[in-house]
């Protein structure tokens, strides 16, 4: 092999830019990971890379109204404590009644707010606020504060999306869509595979070709006339058999394509001597063919899975938007308008649904990469 | 073996999640705010079995407080409501009567993009009860009638959709505390408007927030500002004429408007995150700055039903308040003009359930019920107005009824293509540069081009 | 749910189950009908013919017919909707690619299609060279390269959230949580929002599809480099040559085949992204491609057929040049046997 052969960079700049480039490669998805199991304040106050140091944050309190006043010594005074209900903060550092100066006052300092009245507030979040005259306000007044909060993880995130942002339902409508558009065209296309590669039928070389030109034809050029024979035939549209057939009837080509190279490059002694001692073809298919080639039948089915799992075209176009039809890349588009600034749900609902992906795609990896070799180098 | 695994631990965590209907909110004949006699009277209609299929422009927060009201209507019946929308909810219901499968009832905001659909014989039409109803028992019922009458297949005019839901769309909202810290008054013209701004920039603010994103409709709240200045620049006949396309986009007047915008959106200094972050800011983002500690911007002008999309606990009134967003004092001939806007309900595919839940739309009930969580504006006179949630949604009830011209949003008057399409990504082209009188000739243009 | 989830797993079964009953079914009619093994050997040979003209139509039946029904059938019902009005149902000539080439933003689409057909394929195939190449001598390169290859397996829209992070913008001043425009502050620059930036936009759009399909140059190119027959490199070392001349004079040459397939497997995609898009920008800020505008055509403000078909026979002769290609390589495939 080549790697013998002495390149100059030396081996220490090689591996820093493989590492280099593994780091801008995953570095995006790393993001998404890592912020959608982080405090979703957090998320929206600094960098996920800033994930695990402690961040300082301006909120706000409210304290309680007038009818918590007590009177002590001729004053009013109403007590408590700002963190009352968050566990999130501990501590301020410094804190104001004026929201363009949040951090105007040190912790334990009195503040004069005009009319005789009087707040402190301590660092542990404990304020006292008094008045000369009884408060007349039902309201508290705010009080904004600036504190450090320690770095906090959660599945806090995940558990909002699976269960009220309805990413939970759209899983089982993909994994619905999925299964069987995954499977069916395995079935079809083995066969037709089967029928090119080893039978003497005319007009054999004309639907290959056929075949190879529909690899290349755009998907959207089937949109609308699909809609209107859905919509004459009534039964189709808007159903999963429909998107069943739809997502077989596109990955067919290169369900076609990808199996009839392997199975023809199958030893033809095998085909021939099975042929002597009379098995006729849908035997030898089944016998022979079938269990031979389960490598390319798994490779098609991760394209397939992959492909069926991730699209969105054919989704909208072809499923409807309803709760008990929306498939998880719709349902994410959506959320990307709807929940569009927050962070917490798009990262946790993005990386729902890769995950699936992943996991076929990693456990699977072999057959993903020898289908894509078998699919893309042909003839080498 | 992996997927069935995995379908496994789905069913098992899916089975203990809610189903899409709320509970009722409110117990029926609890509430003497509510109309509950109109609720018995509704049980008298049975729908059991049926199921009903509504389609939507709200989603999210919008979308909790639709099934709240829909919830009703099933329990009442015994019919099965199943709501669904789409963040791409215009192209989508296209696509879904295209392809021969729409819900039964369509819910959209646009009076344009339905009388495409009339035209195309998409929509089935309502009975003349149902415009007469209308006409009698909403306030300005005539227009509102106007507004649900297209053209069909054939030319003839008839009433395809049922005004429910309308929105104030001429309001600023504010922090009455922050303006009280930094001590602002509440404009009452335009001029003031102005100096305010510039105040609060002197004191080192930003005064607006503005964001114009919303997925495949970026663009359109926009449309909302160039209506409202339109409508304080020119004559109300003027606004007609342009709606209609009698004066074209590029001329004077249109872009005078756009201008008018972009003195608030293309100026630095006045928006939070620059113009540049005006378009790419999502519009149901954008509010939360008013929020913010300390704050990003004091005011933002958006339509009735943005509360929705204000922080957990934010108090109307208290913690949120909105006012007029004034006229020209220099142009007291215009008066104090207001743009509105609605969703109409239409019938895509007939149904018993169909025709049942447009006469559940005409019950009090049916109002009260919104009206009393939140952003749900309503023409009908019969409803109890004590039944809204709050003094804010009855003062914006107020400025719908004290405005000397009220004018329903043009953009959604305009054919979909324009009114949901070219102006939407003309005024995002606008704010990323291109001047007004090029962005008025494109949207011509396109306008033109469908003719 | 679990009542769709029992559904779903019945109609598995049922689909699943009628496909196979189908080839079963079928052949083993065909067995009865024309036994091998009739009465006398003149009908069991005439029945063997039968079988076995018959055969092969029962396994490419099902085949045909929905290739037939959902790509060869709409290819032409497109073209002719492309003459036709937005209903589809009056004859209007050529008027929809008249108004197509007068129209500004399918101008704008096929500026930035031409942009994304020449910046995508060639990046994937450069880096995907590269890593190929860097990955190939050192140890833990196989890892190195999973590692790149993951996002393929991502969906489009996937992608569009991960990188709407990555582009995250917030006004000057304020705490950056976009990666980019932190290290921009960082680096002392202003934060810029990405998305909107009209024509370099473009390329932060094509940046996700860069990312996605590299990994997918990397294995199929990988593998060819590994083909390129070591005394042929061991003989150019000899000679003095040098690693770039080794790479660019030996090693490109020889894989030439598999860098045109890869491109034009990237090309066809490039062709038809409609997703990343649609999530990012929706065509906004000069954006649009031929995909998304069509798919605008086709449903937005009432939809208008005629027009999105015109589109979508745009996309069509773009990916001519490459299907008649590919046809042709496959018919001297057969030729040569195989």
């Amino acid at each position: 092999m080549w790697q013998r052969i002495r390149l100059e960079p030396s081996r220490f700049a090689l591996h820093f830019a493989v590492l280099f480039i593994v780091a801008l490669w995953t570095f995006p998805t790393a993001g998404l990971l890592v912020s959608s199991l982080r405090d979703k304040d957090q998320i929206a106050a600094s960098g996920w890379w800033t994930a695990l140091s402690t961040s300082e944050q301006s909120s706000q309190a409210r304290t309680k109204g007038n009818a918590d006043q007590v009177e002590k010594d001729g004053r009013f005074v109403i007590a408590g404590n700002l963190f009352e209900g968050d566990s999130a903060h501990s501590s301020l550092s410094a804190w104001g009644t004026n929201v363009n100066k949040p951090g105007a006052n040190l912790p334990g300092a009195t503040a004069e707010l005009g009319s005789g009245q009087t707040l402190t507030v301590n660092a542990d979040g404990s304020y006292e606020w008094g008045s000369a005259t009884a408060f007349p306000d039902e309201r508290g007044r705010r009080v904004f504060y600036v504190s450090s909060v320690p770095p906090r993880f959660t599945a806090e995130n995940y558990e909002t999306v699976l269960f009220s942002e309805g990413i939970g339902r759209s899983f089982v409508n993909s994994l619905t869509v999925t299964i069987p558009a995954t499977i069916i065209p395995i079935l079809i296309a083995a066969f037709a595979a089967y029928a090119l590669a080893w039978m003497k039928l005319p007009g054999r070389g004309f639907i290959i070709a056929v075949i190879v030109g529909l690899l290349v034809v755009p998907l959207q050029m089937s949109l609308i006339p699909l809609l209107k024979l859905y919509n004459a035939t009534g039964f189709l549209s808007k159903t999963y058999l429909g998107i069943w057939l739809a997502h077989t009837g596109f990955g067919l080509p290169f369900a076609i394509y990808l199996l009839r190279s392997y199975v023809a490059g199958l030893p033809k002694d095998l085909i021939e001597s099975a042929q002597v001692d009379g098995a006729n073809d849908f035997k030898i298919f089944r016998r022979i063919i079938l269990p031979l080639s389960f490598p390319a039948l798994a490779s098609f089915a991760i394209f397939q899975f992959l492909w069926v799992w991730n699209d969105l075209l054919v989704a909208i176009v072809f499923l409807g938007s309803g709760e008990d039809q929306l498939v998880l890349t719709g349902r994410l588009n959506s959320l990307l308008g709807s929940r569009g600034g927050n962070w917490e749900i798009l990262t946790a609902s993005a990386f729902i649904t890769i995950i699936v992906p992943l996991i076929v795609f990693f456990s699977l990896q072999r057959y993903f990469v020898r289908g894509l070799l078998a699919g893309s180098v042909k003839g080498g | 073996m992996k997927f069935r695994l995995a379908l496994g631990a789905a069913a098992l965590a899916l089975t203990l999640t809610t189903p899409a209907l709320a509970d009722l909110v409110f117990k029926p004949g609890e509430d003497a705010r509510f109309n509950w006699a109109s609720f018995e009277e509704l049980k008298k209609v049975d729908l059991k079995g049926e199921t009903l299929t509504i389609f939507g422009p709200w989603r999210g927060d919008d979308e909790k407080l639709v099934l709240s009201i829909l919830a009703y209507f099933a329990e009442a019946t015994g019919a099965e409501v199943k709501y669904a929308s789409s963040e791409n909810y215009e192209q989508q219901i296209v696509i879904d009567t295209e392809a021969g499968s729409p819900p039964n009832i369509a819910i959209l905001p646009q009076p344009g993009l339905l009388a495409d659909l009339a035209a195309k014989g998409r929509l089935v039409p309502l009975a003349d009860a149902d415009a007469s109803f209308i006409k009698d028992n909403y306030g300005a019922g005539e227009s509102w009638v106007g507004l649900g009458t297209y053209k069909d297949k054939d030319g003839a005019s008839k009433f395809f959709a049922f005004p429910y839901k309308a929105d104030v769309k001429s309001l600023v909202w504010y922090s009455p505390e922050n303006f009280a810290d930094a001590g602002y008054e509440i404009p009452k013209t335009m001029e003031e408007l102005v100096t305010l701004s510039d105040k609060i920039v002197a004191d080192g603010g930003k005064p607006w927030c503005i964001g114009l994103g919303s997925g495949g409709a970026t663009g359109w709240p926009a449309t909302d500002w160039v209506e409202d200045l339109m409508l304080r620049t020119q004559t109300p006949e003027t606004y007609d004429k342009w709606v209609t396309n009698e004066i074209k986009f590029d001329s004077p007047e249109v872009t005078g408007a756009i201008d008018e915008f972009g003195k608030f959106a293309k100026n630095d200094a006045w928006v939070d995150g620059g113009a540049a972050g005006v378009a790419s800011t999502d519009f149901r983002d954008s509010p939360k700055g008013l929020f913010a500690t300390p704050p990003k911007c004091y005011m933002h002008r958006q339509a009735s039903f943005i509360p929705s999309f204000f922080p957990e606990g934010t108090k109307l009134g208290q913690d949120a308040d909105f006012f007029y967003f004034p006229a020209f004092a220099s142009k007291p001939e215009l008066g104090t003009p207001v743009l509105g806007a609605g969703t109409l309900v239409s019938i895509t595919k007939d149904s018993k359930a169909a025709r049942a839940f447009i006469d559940f739309l005409k019950l009090p009930i049916a109002h009260e019920l919104w009206m009393a969580q939140s952003g749900f504006l309503t023409p009908l006179k019969g409803v109890n107005n004590d039944a809204y949630a709050n003094d804010t949604l009855k003062k914006m009830g107020g400025i719908l009824t004290s405005a000397t011209t009220f004018r329903f949003d043009g953009s959604d008057l305009m054919p979909g293509k324009i009114g949901a399409g070219a102006f939407w990504t003309g005024m995002v082209d606008y704010v990323g540069g291109k001047s007004a009188v090029d962005t008025g000739a494109a949207i011509q243009k396109a306008w033109d081009e469908i003719k | 749910m679990l009542e769709q989830l029992v559904s779903a797993l019945v109609t598995v079964v049922l689909g699943v189950g009628g496909c196979l009953a189908y080839f079963y079914g079928s052949n083993i009619l065909l067995d009865r009908l024309f036994p091998a093994s009739a009465s006398n050997d003149m009908a069991a040979v005439r029945n063997l013919k039968i079988q076995s003209s018959v055969r092969p139509w029962l396994f490419l039946g099902p085949a045909l017919i929905l290739l037939t029904v959902y790509l060869i059938y709409p290819v032409f019902q497109t073209i002719w909707l492309s003459f036709h009005d937005k209903a589809g149902t009056s004859f209007v000539g050529t008027a929809n690619y008249s108004w197509a080439f007068n129209d500004s933003q399918f101008r704008q689409s096929i500026f930035n299609n031409f942009l994304w057909l020449l910046v995508v394929p060639a990046a994937c195939t450069f880096f995907g060279l590269v890593i190929a190449v860097l990955t190939d001598r050192i140890w833990w390169g196989g890892l190195a390269k999973s590692l790149i290859f993951l996002p393929l397996a991502i969906s489009f829209v996937g992608a569009s959230v991960i990188w709407k992070f990555v582009y995250d913008y917030r006004g000057e001043g304020q705490e950056q949580i976009g990666i980019l425009n932190a290290l921009i502050v960082w680096f002392g620059g202003d934060p810029q929002v990405w998305i909107s930036l009209p024509f370099w936009n473009n390329f932060f759009l094509m940046v996700i599809l860069i990312w996605i399909q590299t990994g997918f140059a990397t294995v199929i190119l990988g593998a060819a480099l590994r083909g390129v027959p070591e005394d042929t490199l061991e003989a150019a070392t000899i000679d003095g040559a040098g690693p770039f001349k080794i790479f660019w004079r030996i090693m490109v040459p020889q894989i030439m085949p598999t860098i045109i397939v890869v491109w034009t497997t990237i090309t066809v995609l490039v062709l038809k992204v409609f997703d990343i898009v649609l999530t990012m920008t929706n065509g906004q800020w000069d954006t649009q491609v031929l995909a998304n505008l069509m798919f605008d055509w086709m449903f937005r403000g009432g939809g208008d057929f005629g027009r999105g078909a015109a589109i979508a026979i745009v996309i069509m002769l773009a990916v001519l040049p490459i299907m008649i290609w590919n046809i042709r390589q496959a018919n001297a495939e057969q030729k040569g046997g195989h």
